[in-house]
């Protein structure tokens, strides 16, 4: 009797199957915000150099979004600010502005091994997967979770495994592509309180059929649904290094 | 006297039948012979025409107002179906389609090829675009077939994927947005040639609007049966055109080709020229050689009364018989082979090297020689003026002959 | 068969008629000229469209990273490059090597940014005749670039202005930088015309954080014909080890094919003018022959074997080809001999126009510099000579079976 009450605590808190619904419209919100003011450390490895990057990013529903870099000191104040279908990148060492064409809006943001698609995040883990609670995890403790694309859903994965972790953070995430294969893992730890929500802050992304390549990026500090004015998404802002 | 030679002409043209007929012979040989050599000259210039057109440029092509000067896949036609239906009312068409480009990114997975989708019509685009004309694996489009795509074999190697795979398409489309759409590969085409499979990804015009949202076709391109006659074409269709929208024709198109073409036009008036000369000097010595033994025959006539200016004419006469008898020949001799030439066309194939394996998809090493009215009036012109400077010579010399002097010499 | 007693006589009797055996000769000879001054210049049109396709881009061997060529990326790199460079120039077979740099990029002369392609380039190696540089005169280096004609057209950058160049590094940083374009280039290549902004070697090494790496490395053999030997020996250099070496005619197959067309259309067409030829020579032998009835019939009546007129017959024929045909050898070697040294405007012979044409934007030198092996030469008088035994035989025979009475009324 003693033994059974005993196991009883240790086991911590009751390991009953979430409610998957609510589950995922926590994950798809988990960084979203009206607005939003971030401070961000990126670190993009190839077997070839590792690149550590620090930057500031502004955000304002999806279409508008800064982004300027404070680190390293090789890079400090180039920017770029995206306003609906115009890109432009701000160049402080030839002191330039220039604007990027649409077809090379495409593709990796900032030679990360993120592209557009995770940023613009317009895929919802809710509305575009069937998802149903795949088993138990014992270390970390969690749920894996299997989610497979529904029919007609734009988008390059077929089946998403999710480790959420028992106080409903992601722990890991596994991408499989069309056919099925395992393309890509996302770790995410360091939880911390950011902007009010506790969060992981560190993201780890890294694709299945490379050697030595992954990209990380850690949340230094972030501020949600925080009112920007309208002149911070603007040209001018963007070239006097705010 | 002036019947008289005529006669005589006739007459001494039969008293040796062998040397007419040896004449005629080597006349019409050489004749056939160059004329063969023009009709597969032109017909190289067919070629290169073919080679251009049929690689996507067309021989003609409506384009937007800017694109000579922007190159922008993503100008569109102001009105490519009033166009089509203008570039149908044109003569001596042989195939037309339409087509719209986009720049997207394709990826599988973590694999991702930037890649400019073109969007055609599926039952049109294998007549005006070779290289799709032979899918290697699956097959090619279907007409409308939705959220169906075809590429070359690099294209889908680079994306690690295969035939029936899904692959997500991302264009950046009006306004800005990042426009997305799934589409399965139904078919990879194969060419040989790297560079090119890298270039392949089609998909129906329908969803290349839906994805880029531009709606419409950029270009409109026109076959035709004879590309000589583009820059005719050319003119006819400029005027039924929707304002702002313009033709162009192959040459304009693609410079390169136009160049490779003059500098082989070249070298081809340069080959028919020996061949010309050749053929000259044949007939030409052949006559000499017959005419000169005819001395002693100039001699008896000089000696009879008849003048420098009549033994002259006389030849001159025969020399015209003599050309016109050995340029029909030559027609009769040349033209069921250029005939068959310019219908079936001349297979180089066997000859050449091993290494070109690739069965005639980048290009078909088949020649078809020109066959035309041309051929008429060349013909003759090479019989006449064989014959004729052939003569000139003899002319002059016989004409000079003295009587007593040519008679006397044993010969 | 044909005694030396048989080839005297057959001597004398050519010269006996100077005049017609001199016309027959010099006919035979011009022909022959002819064909071996198209041979010349076929062998030269050959060599052109293969320096002309190969030259500016392609070279007859590159050398890359394995993978480089699928997906261009800017750090799949040949490491070493200079010392690679070092070791092909000092190779017997190699007549140049040199290395380039590929990289996309944004370029742009005010705010508005243009898709470019950055390729870095060893001008003194480039601007050789028929590559790719060939007759630019403005210096790289100092941050000066060459543009493109028509990409500079579309950009609005005329000579002298300033442009910015933004691109990602090979370590992932990112590469920009101001630039001059010195001037405006057309060269052989529509993709470098388009999108292509040049740039000296170093330069583009340094802006694009690539230590002494190179993308590719393009190299000219002496010997175009051994290309294949050639590619597959230098792949086995310790340099080299591990890179992707290909012979120009793997890397585009569809330039093979071109060139392969063009070379059996050329002897195709050069079959076709031996037989015009051969026609022309056995026309003039049998007219010859034929008009001697009366001559040969006088020889009959003197007592002359009929065996013997048909053996001098041959041997006037063979002796009046060959001399037709080493005359006319002779004037066809000293004609390609000559124009091979100053070279033959081709276009001036065939109804003028410049003596360069535009290809792809470039003035073209089409001059051409015609060659001939012994093999033609040989080719050619034995084509005669065959022709002239061919053609002697039907009068040989002829004359052998004459009735001396009935010739001599001719």
């Amino acid at each position: 009797m003693q033994a059974m009450l005993l196991s009883l605590v240790l086991a911590g808190p009751a390991a009953t199957p979430p409610d998957v619904q609510a589950l995922l419209r926590r994950l798809d919100d988990l960084y979203r915000s009206k607005s939003s003011i971030a401070r961000i450390e990126i670190l993009a490895t190839n077997p070839r150099a590792t690149r550590s990057l620090r930057l500031k990013a502004w955000t304002r529903g999806e279409e508008q979004v800064l982004v300027v870099i404070e680190a390293p000191p090789r890079e400090v104040g180039t920017a770029t600010l995206r306003v609906g279908e115009n890109l432009w990148n701000y160049l402080p060492r030839i002191a330039r502005t220039i604007r990027v064409p649409p077809s090379m809006m495409l593709g990796s943001w900032m030679g990360t091994d993120f592209t557009n698609d995770d940023l613009v995040k317009e895929s919802s883990l809710r509305k575009d997967f069937t998802t149903r609670v795949d088993r138990r995890s014992e270390s970390p403790p969690g749920w894996w979770l299997a989610l497979e694309v529904k029919p007609e859903v734009v988008g390059r994965w077929a089946r998403i495994e999710i480790l959420v972790s028992d106080g409903d953070l992601p722990v890991e995430e596994r991408h499989f592509d069309r056919k099925g294969r395992l393309a890509r893992t996302m770790r995410f730890d360091e939880v911390k309180l950011l902007g009010g929500r506790r969060v992981p802050s560190h993201i780890v992304l890294t694709p299945a059929d490379t050697e030595g390549q992954k990209t990380e990026m850690r949340y230094l500090e972030v501020q949600f649904d925080v009112p920007i004015s309208d002149d911070t998404f603007s040209l001018s802002r963007l070239e006097q290094n705010r | 006297m002036a019947w008289v030679a005529a006669r005589y002409a006739i007459r001494s043209v039969g008293r040796n039948a062998r040397r007419t007929a040896l004449s005629v012979a080597g006349i019409g040989i050489g004749c056939a012979l160059a004329l063969f050599m023009e009709s597969l000259n032109r017909g190289r210039d067919e070629l290169f025409a073919r080679m251009g057109a049929l690689s996507g440029a067309g021989h003609l092509r409506v384009v937007p107002a800017d694109w000579r000067e922007r190159r922008d896949p993503r100008l569109r036609l102001a009105d490519w179906q009033g166009d089509l239906a203008a570039a149908r009312t044109l003569p001596g068409v042989t195939a037309i389609t339409a087509r719209a480009r986009a720049q997207v990114l394709l990826a599988m997975g973590n694999h991702v090829v930037p890649v400019e989708m073109v969007g055609v019509d599926p039952e049109n685009e294998p007549r005006t675009y070779r290289f799709v004309r032979k899918v290697q694996r699956g097959r090619y489009l279907r007409p409308a077939e939705k959220g169906a795509v075809v590429v070359g074999q690099a294209v889908a190697e680079r994306l690690r994927a295969e035939l029936d795979d899904e692959i997500l398409a991302t264009a950046v489309g009006k306004g800005g947005r990042i426009e997305s759409a799934m589409f399965r590969m139904v078919g990879i085409v194969s060419t040989g040639s790297e560079e090119i499979d890298a270039s392949i990804c089609q998909t129906s015009l329908e969803d290349l609007g839906r994805l880029s949202g531009l709606d419409g076709a950029g270009e409109v391109t026109v076959i035709l049966d004879n590309w000589r006659a583009a820059a005719a074409t050319q003119a006819l269709l400029a005027p039924r055109l929707a304002a702002g929208d313009q033709v162009l024709t192959w040459s304009e198109l693609s410079p390169e080709f136009a160049g490779h073409m003059e500098q082989d036009k070249a070298a081809s008036r340069f080959i028919s020229g020996v061949v010309l000369l050749i053929v000259l000097l044949g007939v030409a010595s052949a006559q000499l050689a017959a005419v000169l033994e005819r001395r002693r025959e100039f001699a008896v006539l000089a000696a009879l009364g008849m003048s420098a200016g009549r033994m002259v004419w006389v030849l001159l006469q025969e020399a015209l018989a003599l050309g016109l008898a050995g340029g029909l020949l030559g027609l009769a001799l040349g033209l069921p082979l250029v005939w068959r030439v310019a219908r079936h066309g001349l297979d180089f194939s066997r000859y050449m090297g091993s290494s070109f394996a690739f069965q005639g998809v980048i290009m078909e090493p088949i020649i078809y020689g020109d066959f035309g009215i041309w051929m008429v009036p060349y013909v003759l012109l090479v019989a006449f003026g064989a014959t004729v400077i052939a003569s000139l010579y003899p002319a002059f010399f016989a004409a000079r002959t003295d009587p007593a002097v040519a008679l006397r010499v044993a010969q | 068969m044909v005694g030396t007693s048989t080839l005297r006589i057959a001597w004398r009797n050519l010269w006996r008629n100077g005049r017609r055996t001199a016309l027959a000769v010099s006919a035979i000879g011009l022909s022959v000229t002819l064909v071996l001054a198209y041979d010349g210049i076929l062998r030269a049109y050959g060599d052109w469209i293969l320096a002309t396709l190969t030259g500016p881009m392609l070279g007859h061997v590159q050398a890359h990273a394995p993978v480089w060529r699928q997906d261009r990326a800017v750090d799949r790199t040949l490491g070493h490059a200079s010392r690679t460079v070092e070791t092909l120039r000092r190779d017997p077979e190699v007549a140049s090597a040199s290395a380039r740099v590929y990289a996309p990029a944004l370029a742009a002369l005010a705010e508005e940014g243009f898709a470019v392609l950055v390729v870095g380039v060893d001008e003194a190696a480039e601007a050789r005749p028929l590559r790719l540089l060939a007759g630019v005169s403005k210096p790289l280096g100092d941050r000066r670039v060459l543009m493109g004609r028509p990409l500079a057209e579309l950009m609005g950058v005329r000579e002298g202005d300033q442009i910015a160049l933004v691109g990602q590094g090979a370590d992932g940083s990112l590469a920009n930088d101001l630039f001059t374009v010195a001037a405006l280039l057309e060269t052989p290549v529509d993709l470098v015309n388009r999108q292509g902004v040049i740039m000296d070697l170093a330069e583009a090494q340094t802006l694009f954080a690539l230590s002494d790496e190179a993308h590719e490395v393009v190299i000219h053999a002496r010997d175009p014909a051994r290309v294949k030997a050639l590619a597959a020996r230098l792949a086995a250099l310790p340099e080299l080890a591990g890179a992707e070496v290909l012979d120009w005619q793997a890397l585009a197959p569809e330039m093979l094919s071109m060139v392969e067309l063009l070379r059996v259309a050329g002897i195709f067409v050069l079959v076709l003018v031996f037989l015009a030829a051969a026609a022309g020579v056995a026309n003039t032998m049998l007219m010859s022959t034929f008009e001697r009835t009366h001559e040969l019939g006088m020889l009959l009546a003197l007592g002359v074997k009929p065996a013997r007129i048909a053996r001098i017959i041959l041997a006037e024929s063979i002796a009046l080809g060959l001399s037709g045909a080493l005359l006319g050898a002779a004037l066809g070697i000293g004609l390609v001999a000559l124009t091979h040294q100053t070279g033959i405007d081709y276009a001036a012979l065939t109804g003028g126009g410049p003596s360069a044409i535009s290809f792809g934007g470039l003035r073209w030198s089409l001059v051409l510099h015609p060659t001939l092996a012994a093999a033609d030469v040989v080719r050619a008088v034995a084509a005669v000579v065959v022709t002239a035994i061919l053609a002697a035989l039907w009068p040989a025979l002829r004359a052998a079976r004459l009735q001396p009475a009935r010739a001599l009324r001719e």
